[in-house]
């Protein structure tokens, strides 16, 4: 391992500052600058990680996002280690620890390398087939399948990195830095545009900043140097913002697209600590310019995944920009010009070119004249069909190509290499163009899809559009910058350009070998292990939709969404089933772009911002005291207030006793509250509730039912008339805003002639339910010049009063079937009223009760809580609730649905009572209703919808809904449940008091 | 002796941001569609409300926002004592609600008004805020309801990196919370 | 996630807004003259396009006004929005 590999390179590496990582339990050696995958190359370790599927050994391929093999686990720490991140994106730092994925015990020796050796018995859909039966084996099997399709580790603690997210509003957005982003992003800006340029490497440039060539020159410059310059006037704009390591996730309509910016990845281990990792920009463009440039394709061959393999401008860059060697004896294997620019790099460093095996006839564009000047050996009109070495290549075999590229003929020639540079032509990066929903072409004279048709405002430049020659891509993004934006930055005009153009062209998607199909592994996607074979299997057993035979073949399923891969799938596809490839269309890309994490995607709402809270003015009350609290929507509401040791149950008897023999406090705050005025708030009423409204005195209150369109109840509360044109209306805590926009609704669209006003008031108003036989002396004390007598002040019935100078109004009404008050006063006194009452109360034991005594105690009053007893399918009628609907009013919302033929149905499920034989049993909320368990199959006759035991009936209570229940009074039930049959007597929903002797006690 | 309580009484500090939650101060909700509305409203108040969308007007006392083509939303400048007070609300109800020109409705303690200040401010909102605010941000008296971390606010442009924020008070101790874990990030 | 012009309140998040279905029916003005199948055909019926479909929103998180919309659903594109009671621009 002592071969220098590293080549002086002042550019982009600094050799001055030496970087410690460590992979697979290996302590080595990088510089700033590298990425893992080029410290690893640099440390002669190509080697990297098996296969998916064989278990082949499997070595760094590319320099970028589409890297298929190196995929690595990062981190030991068992809330920060992360999985599948792409060793040729992440730049190296000071502390980072990397190991092998998918082998066991270890990369260099893998039990699964089995695999390979049987690999003619794992065709496509191998797992599919093979385990589908017997079914319930398939527990069995996934438990082997899984361990060694190793994928990498979850974290198994709580992730401790800080993500963010961000909007961001601009004129113009240009994703990718290279020259064509760089010239649009200049154009942009010098024209007062907001604009936004990112890019997914840590520094602008793309690959032309490191195209150091004398075939390529703009105004007599290398065309590096020309750029830098361009990259150097970037910093002069205001209105440019820059983000590098920010990576185009997402591209959705109406230009929203999602980057994430990598913050802290590249930092030492030490400085990572309390700073946001990664940020998520939710980014809204005017109009959108895509630059992504493109990727190089593989090509396919007998065994064309062996470590040491590597896509020809990988070779390039790893030279060029990281000054890393990939090889001391490197071969070329091309269809196209461009691995002669890495021919030529390689030569210009020092690294000898074996040859270049090309599997064009000849050509004599500029630059392949330049590297036979240099006298590097070029195999025409050949192909390379396999190559050996297990854990690294050490050989190609070489033959000739027949006239029409079908088959291998003439002498095998053997070349000895320790690196191969293939290079299959180039796949413009089309995928946020799809993303976006824009439509692709196809280019047949080098096989490419093509931007082509969009609905929003956007344009694709530069190779992402097909210009691949550099003098090309000068012009034609300029023009179309230009056009797009509708400005005209002539900067650009008269460039001279030096640009070796590409003559010839020829493309094989299968390459020939001397072996027959089924002997050879050529492959497709490296990352998911499937091969050319797999594909034709797939189209031999009958698949013909791109579609199927991805799923099938699994090709293009891995991480990388097939980058590499999908081209080749669909010409092999084309080819085999005799169709164009223009008229086979693609599979979809689906965004991310490359994968996002779950940090990145939630942002900050984890924690405490999960989920939004709602307090009422009294909260802090109750958290003072103890209470437990219960999430009602977005509401923390008091549930009980447990003493001492109390369990729940206890806690929740003791408050229901106390309510009914002296006094109970609730926060009834939550309840939605909407302030109603106008002159038609009347009928307004009569139109959204199913009884009457007109004739409601001022100063008295009503409930009011309010019901769909279908006729099934949708919300409940009491309304209080404050004057001729003024009401107040409660809703339930869980449906104030949908009641309100339902109200709205109907009066903006069905009713805009009513002259009525709706307010929400529901955080105005803080609400103190004070209930039970001494509420009126408890409120009598609060409010002492408020004549409190039946007569001046019956149930159902409000009065405005003042409490130390404050104005609040005093409802009489009771959900508990007890003597009841309620104070709606301004939030801001909310919680010194409820003391007061406290205080006041204190002599007569007043106690404060929770959510959950209050439904105990509407439940022995057989009040209904609409979403509980409710659930949608519920009518008037079938709550036994006649007594509400009006039969004078001419319409109201639901009415007519009430007589149609389904809602006059005599057996629907009817909301009932039930007693348990036992008192002492509780039956569980949810729990079926059945009238006999032996006859099979069981009639589900309804269910539980309310339950508890009431200590002042000393019993078990329950509601329920069941089918004719109205018919069933009296009659025997059974509640079967896991271990037993509850034996239960169907009764009449009022358990308490039913006279309402208590309301006036 | 009734205590006034506000669920955050509060302010703070950070780099380029200060925040600080600013009451009592008077809220009154106003609805109202014909012109006699709208003229009646500037009587009493010598300020007319704003028919332009997104837009406020106001006086050294009160501003007036845009809600919606029928509501507005009259707040104060100046903190006051409610126990003494309940003179604006009683009057614009008595000239407007009782004489069937529209609706007139106290949310003094429906909202909390948190002012926010500073050259961060935008970029805090961008946090969890939809809102384009490149061109808001410039116009002095614009007014927008949006969501920040999917709550319901309105805010009024008071001055050049100047706002005031009003969010319904159940969610404000959550955005208040919020707020503040935020000015770690800008 | 879309960009909605709200008639009242201008471009917009969708975030701000909620959906609320097939646009331009409208509530029979005498319900119980109709028959069963007839009110069903209110209630019930909803066409799902694909293609023009006209539908309305609701400026939840902003204005609170309803309005209309008229949406490719095939490309999510928007091609009008206009204020309740105003004629849709084709029908």
């Amino acid at each position: 391992m002592s071969k220098n590999l590293r080549i002086t390179n002042n550019n982009f590496i600094d050799q001055t500052s030496r970087i410690s990582f460590k992979f697979d339990g290996k302590t080595l050696y990088g510089f700033k600058g590298d990425t893992l995958a080029s410290a690893l190359l640099a440390n002669n370790i190509h080697l990297v990680g098996r296969s998916f599927k064989y278990h082949r050994p499997r070595g760094i391929m590319t320099c970028g996002s589409e890297e298929p093999n190196a995929i690595l686990q990062i981190g030991n720490d068992s809330s920060m280690t992360e999985p599948n991140t792409r060793a040729t994106e992440i730049e190296l730092y000071e502390g980072l620890e990397a190991s092998s994925q998918n082998c066991w015990p270890s990369v260099n020796f893998d039990i699964g390398a089995i695999n390979n050796f049987f690999s003619p018995l794992i065709p496509a859909a191998f797992y599919y087939k093979t385990f589908m039966w017997p079914a319930n084996f398939w527990k069995l099997y996934e438990y082997f399948i899984r361990k060694s399709a190793g994928l990498g580790r979850s974290p198994t603690e709580p992730d401790k990195d800080i993500y963010d997210h961000r909007y961001l509003h601009c004129d113009v957005l240009i994703v990718g830095g290279g020259i064509s982003g760089i010239m649009a992003a200049k154009t942009a800006a010098k024209n007062n545009l907001n604009t936004v340029l990112i890019d997914d490497k840590n520094i602008l440039g793309g690959t032309t900043l490191f195209q150091q060539n004398e075939c390529f020159k703009i105004n007599n410059s290398y065309s590096n140097e020309w750029l830098k310059k361009e990259i150097e006037t970037l910093n002069s704009f205001n209105n440019l913002t820059i983000k590098t390591r920010t990576t185009l996730a997402a591209y959705h309509s109406y230009n929203y697209l999602l980057a994430r910016e990598n913050l802290t990845d590249h930092l030492d281990l030490k400085d990572k600590k309390d700073k946001i990792r990664q940020r998520l920009w939710k980014i809204r463009a005017k109009k959108v310019i895509i630059a992504t440039g493109a990727m190089e394709r593989p090509l396919i061959f007998d065994n064309n995944d062996r470590p040491g393999i590597f896509l020809s401008s990988s070779i390039k860059k790893y030279i060029d920009f990281y000054g890393v060697k990939c090889g001391q004896k490197i071969s070329l294997f091309t269809n196209n010009d461009s691995a002669y620019e890495t021919a030529i790099s390689l030569n210009n460093r020092g690294v000898s070119v074996n040859s270049v095996v090309d599997i064009r006839d000849k050509t004599n564009s500029l630059i392949v004249k330049q590297v036979e000047k240099l006298g590097i050996k070029i195999h025409w009109k050949s192909s390379v069909i396999n190559t050996n070495g297990y854990k690294k290549i050490n050989c190609i075999e070489i033959m000739k190509l027949s006239d029409d590229g079908t088959a291998a003929v003439g002498k095998k020639i053997n070349e000895e290499c320790d690196c191969l540079g293939i290079s299959g032509g180039w796949t413009p990066r089309v995928h946020l163009f799809t993303q976006s929903g824009g439509k692709l072409k196809f280019r047949d004279e080098d096989n490419v899809f093509l931007p082509d048709k969009s609905e929003l405002s956007q344009i694709s430049i530069g190779s992402c559009n097909g210009d691949f020659e550099l003098d090309e891509v000068v012009k034609n993004s300029v023009n179309l910058t230009n056009k797009f934006l509708n400005v005209n930055n002539n900067d650009y005009e008269n460039l001279e350009i030096i640009a070796s153009k590409e003559i010839d062209k020829k493309n094989i998607w299968l390459l020939p070998s001397d072996k027959p199909l089924g002997k050879t592994k050529p492959f497709l996607d490296f990352q998911n292990d499937s091969t050319a074979n797999d594909i034709k299997l797939a189209l031999r057993e009958g698949f013909k939709s791109i579609e199927h035979v991805k799923r099938y073949t699994t090709t293009g399923m891995a991480t990388d969404q097939g980058k590499l891969s999908n081209m080749h799938a669909l010409g092999i596809i084309a080819e085999t089933a005799g169709v164009k490839m223009g008229e086979l269309g693609t599979t979809t890309f689906r965004p991310p772009y490359t994968p996002l994490t779950f940090g990145a995607i939630v942002g900050r709402n984890v924690g405490e911002f999960f989920d939004i809270t709602r307090k009422t003015p009294i909260h802090d009350w109750h958290v003072k005291n103890k209470a437990e609290f219960e999430n009602v929507g977005q509401w923390k509401r008091a549930w009980y207030y447990p003493r001492s040791n109390e369990n729940m149950h206890e806690a929740v008897q003791r408050e229901s006793k106390a309510a009914r023999d002296s006094a109970g406090i609730l926060d009834a705050s939550t309840l939605g509250k909407i302030d109603i005025q106008g002159t038609d708030a009347s009928e307004f009423l009569n139109r959204v509730y199913t009884n009457a409204w007109s004739k409601l005195e001022i100063g008295k209150c009503r409930y009011g039912l309010m019901l769909n369109e279908d006729g099934m109840v949708y919300d409940d509360g009491v309304t209080t008339r404050l004057s001729e044109n003024h009401y107040l209306m409660t809703t339930t805590t869980g449906g104030a805003a949908n009641v309100l926009s339902k109200m709205e609704d109907y009066l903006q669209t069905e009713w805009p002639e009513l002259d009525v006003y709706l307010t929400s008031v529901t955080d105005h108003y803080a609400t103190v339910s004070i209930c039970g036989p001494n509420s009126k002396k408890i409120l009598s004390k609060v409010i002492p010049n408020l004549d409190l007598s039946d007569k001046k002040f019956p149930h159902m019935s409000f009065k405005n009063a003042l409490i130390d100078n404050i104005k609040c109004r005093v409802m009489r009404i009771s959900f508990t079937g007890e003597h009841s008050y309620e104070i709606n006063i301004q939030s801001s006194y909310g919680k010194s009223t409820w003391e007061k009452c406290i205080d006041a109360g204190k002599e007569f034991n007043i106690t404060p009760y929770g959510t959950e005594t209050m439904h105990l105690l509407r439940a022995e009053k057989g009040f209904i809580i609409a979403g509980q007893d409710t659930d949608g399918t519920m009518t008037p009628v079938d709550l036994q609730m006649d007594w509400i609907i009006s039969k004078k009013k001419y319409d109201f919302i639901g009415k007519r649905s009430l007589y149609r033929s389904d809602t006059i149905r005599e057996d629907r499920k009817q909301l009932v009572g039930l007693l348990t034989d036992d008192p002492k049993e509780i039956l569980e909320e949810g729990a079926q209703i059945v009238s006999e368990t032996n006859k099979q199959p069981i009639e589900m006759l309804g269910h539980v919808t309310s339950s508890y035991f009431s200590p002042n009936l000393n019993k078990s209570i329950a509601l329920a809904v069941l089918k004719n229940g109205k018919k069933l009074k009296g009659q025997k039930m059974i509640v079967p449940m896991k271990d037993k049959k509850i034996n239960v007597t169907v009764t009449d929903t009022i358990f308490l008091d039913k006279e309402n002797k208590r309301l006036n006690a | 002796m009734l205590n006034y309580n506000s669920p955050i009484l509060d302010s703070k500090n950070y780099s380029g941001l200060k925040i600080s939650v600013i009451e009592p101060i008077i809220k009154i909700n106003l609805r109202g569609k014909n012109r006699d509305f709208i003229t009646k409203i500037g009587k009493e108040l010598s300020i007319i409300p704003p028919t332009e969308a997104n837009t406020s007007s106001g006086n050294e006392n009160l501003n007036i926002l845009w809600l919606s083509p029928d509501e507005w939303l009259i707040y104060s400048n100046n903190k006051i004592d409610f126990k003494n007070n309940n003179s604006l609300e009683d009057k614009l109800f008595n000239e407007i609600s009782k004489v069937k020109l529209g609706a007139v409705t106290n949310v003094t303690d429906h909202w909390i008004m948190i002012n926010l200040k500073g050259e961060k401010v935008f970029e805090l909102l961008s946090g969890g805020c939809p809102y384009n605010f490149n061109d808001f941000k410039n116009l002095k008296g614009s007014v927008t309801q949006t969501l920040v971390n999917h709550i319901d606010v309105i805010i009024h442009n008071k001055d050049i990196n100047d706002l005031n924020l009003f969010v319904r008070r159940s969610f404000s101790e959550h955005l208040w919370s919020w707020i503040n874990d935020g000015s770690r990030f800008i | 996630m879309f960009l909605i012009n709200c008639p009242y309140c201008g471009e917009r998040d969708q975030s701000e807004f909620s959906a609320g279905g097939e646009a331009h029916i409208e509530r029979p003005k005498q319900p119980t003259e109709l028959s069963d199948d007839q009110w069903a055909e209110f209630l019930f019926m909803r066409k799902n396009i694909k293609g023009i479909q006209y539908e309305r929103w609701n400026h939840t998180h902003g204005c609170r006004k309803w309005f209309n919309m008229v949406r490719d659903t095939s490309n999510d594109k928007i091609h009008a929005v206009y204020k309740m009671g105003e004629k849709p621009p084709v029908k």
